[in-house]
């Protein structure tokens, strides 16, 4: 118990930086998404087509690599090189991938509501903005909720992946002490960590599904 | 101008790929004066209605509403006015659907407020008293703080109707706004329908119910397959119809 109470320091160090990329993350990542569903499904074909290409390469190549890329290729691009902090290239590379994802999410939500939604709004002189903004995107929060829940706890745990940039988050803290004191007690707390900040997230998507269970449709 | 005309439609041509529905048709709406249009599904009638307020777009022909040109034929193709102008002259139109389309997120009373606040940028305080009053009339006052799921059909369409008089239209469009109620629930809607035809409210009925149609309208038009076959007076229509295409459609359904 002494040994948890003495690496229980750098660990609750470690979570503070796995939580600030969390909340950074997840606060900029959640609107990004929103825009590109929208441009996703915007009238103007080489918007789509543009919009869709940046899903596909983000879904489609690994996020470490992704992150790699960001912190060591682009100071080497051939026009003007941009050099970033590790945390500016982590929270750049997670916020352009997890805004891919949400993204999607968003477009399916979106493409739920019933076109007589949109029919409604446009019979009352609505435009198509004020459509998205008071009818269509309240509706498609509810319904997307569960898919955003299981991406928000995705990301607590994704968030590890910042090691590779030598980052002292919470694993990789905790995989020092245990190389050090050869003792893997440091596994289990880091474990117990993990779980309660994903608990909080649960908490909080069960409390917005609550909210949003006032009404059906 | 007793005689103003409310709605003018000019040889309109509209086709879904290369199904033609509407067949050059033309008709006009004088002000207070409640229409009906009636004929078997797939006559058009609704695909006419709802180019009215630009749901659908015509191919060819001419809209005017209130003597506003929503859209031209210019050198045989529909040409409409700029998107502000086009929606303003659309919101002089109401239009009440078959599947009430009413916001699920939003209460009874939010449904009601929610068009004058965001498209005429109406404060709360001043729609509240006008939406709690437009409730009363349809008999859905009580019902305010309710959401749409939990309310019958009837009171749906009801709520709905309250809804599009929020935003003072000159003219109602009715899209068979009781082919998906119970008989029972049929007759509260057509109750406040009639209420708005004695409040001389401009109106056209797409409808099934032959009787409401008949003690309603001022004048019936007979559709079928993209064309006007037959108007006149309810009573000729319904007692006389002069043409064989009406009389079978009646007989049908009578």
């Amino acid at each position: 118990m002494d040994y948890v109470l003495e690496i229980l320091g750098p660990m609750v160090d470690g979570s503070l930086i796995t939580i600030k990329m969390f909340a950074i993350v997840i606060v900029l990542s959640l609107p990004l998404g929103l825009l590109v569903s929208l441009l996703r499904i915007s009238r103007f074909k080489p918007l789509r087509f543009a919009v869709g290409t940046y899903i596909w390469v983000m879904r489609g190549t690994p996020l470490m690599l992704q992150l790699l890329f960001v912190y060591y290729g682009l100071p080497f691009l051939p026009f003007g090189g941009i050099m970033l902090t590790d945390m500016q290239a982590a929270v750049f590379a997670f916020t352009f991938n997890y805004a891919a994802y949400t993204a999607e999410i968003f477009r399916a939500g979106i493409q739920s509501i019933d076109k007589g939604q949109y029919e409604g709004a446009k019979a009352l002189g609505m435009t198509y903005m004020q459509t998205m903004r008071r009818i269509i995107i309240p509706q498609m929060i509810k319904r997307v909720l569960p898919p955003i829940s299981n991406e928000t706890i995705s990301l607590v745990k994704d968030t590890s992946l910042i090691y590779i940039l030598a980052m002292n988050d919470l694993l990789r803290t905790t995989r020092a002490i245990v190389q050090r004191d050869f003792d893997t007690t440091a596994f289990i707390v880091a474990g117990v960590f993990y779980l309660l900040m994903t608990l909080v997230v649960t908490f909080v998507f069960e409390r917005l599904e609550k909210h949003y269970a006032a009404y059906e449709g | 101008m007793m005689d103003m005309k409310m709605i003018e439609v000019q040889s309109v041509y509209k086709s879904f790929g290369s199904l033609a529905v509407l067949k050059g048709i033309s008709l006009d709406v004088a002000k207070a004066e409640v229409l009906a249009i009636i004929g078997p599904s797939g006559s058009g009638k609704s695909t006419l209605l709802r180019c009215l307020n630009r749901l659908e777009e015509i191919d060819k022909g001419t809209i005017k509403i209130a003597g506003q040109i929503l859209v031209s034929d210019v050198d045989g193709v529909s040409h409409y006015a700029p998107p502000a102008e086009a929606l303003a002259i659309c919101r002089q139109t109401g239009m009440i659907f078959q599947n009430f389309n009413l916001f699920p997120h939003m209460t009874v009373l939010q449904n009601v407020m929610e068009a004058p606040m965001t498209v005429k940028k109406v404060k709360k305080s001043e729609i509240l008293p006008e939406a709690e009053e437009l409730l009363r009339r349809v008999g859905l006052f009580e019902k305010r703080n309710n959401y749409p799921s939990q309310l019958s059909g009837g009171q749906k369409q009801r709520v709905a109707i309250a809804r599009a008089l929020a935003m003072k239209p000159d003219i109602m469009l009715f899209d068979e706004a009781t082919a998906s109620l119970d008989p029972e629930l049929t007759a509260e809607v057509l109750k406040v329908i009639g209420q708005l035809a004695e409040e001389h409210m401009t109106m056209i009925v797409v409808t099934h119910e032959m009787g409401f149609a008949r003690e309603v309208a001022h004048r019936v038009i007979f559709m079928d397959h993209g064309e006007i076959v037959e108007e006149g007076h309810p009573d000729q229509i319904f007692s006389q119809p002069k043409h064989p295409r009406t009389q079978a459609f009646l007989n049908s359904i009578l």
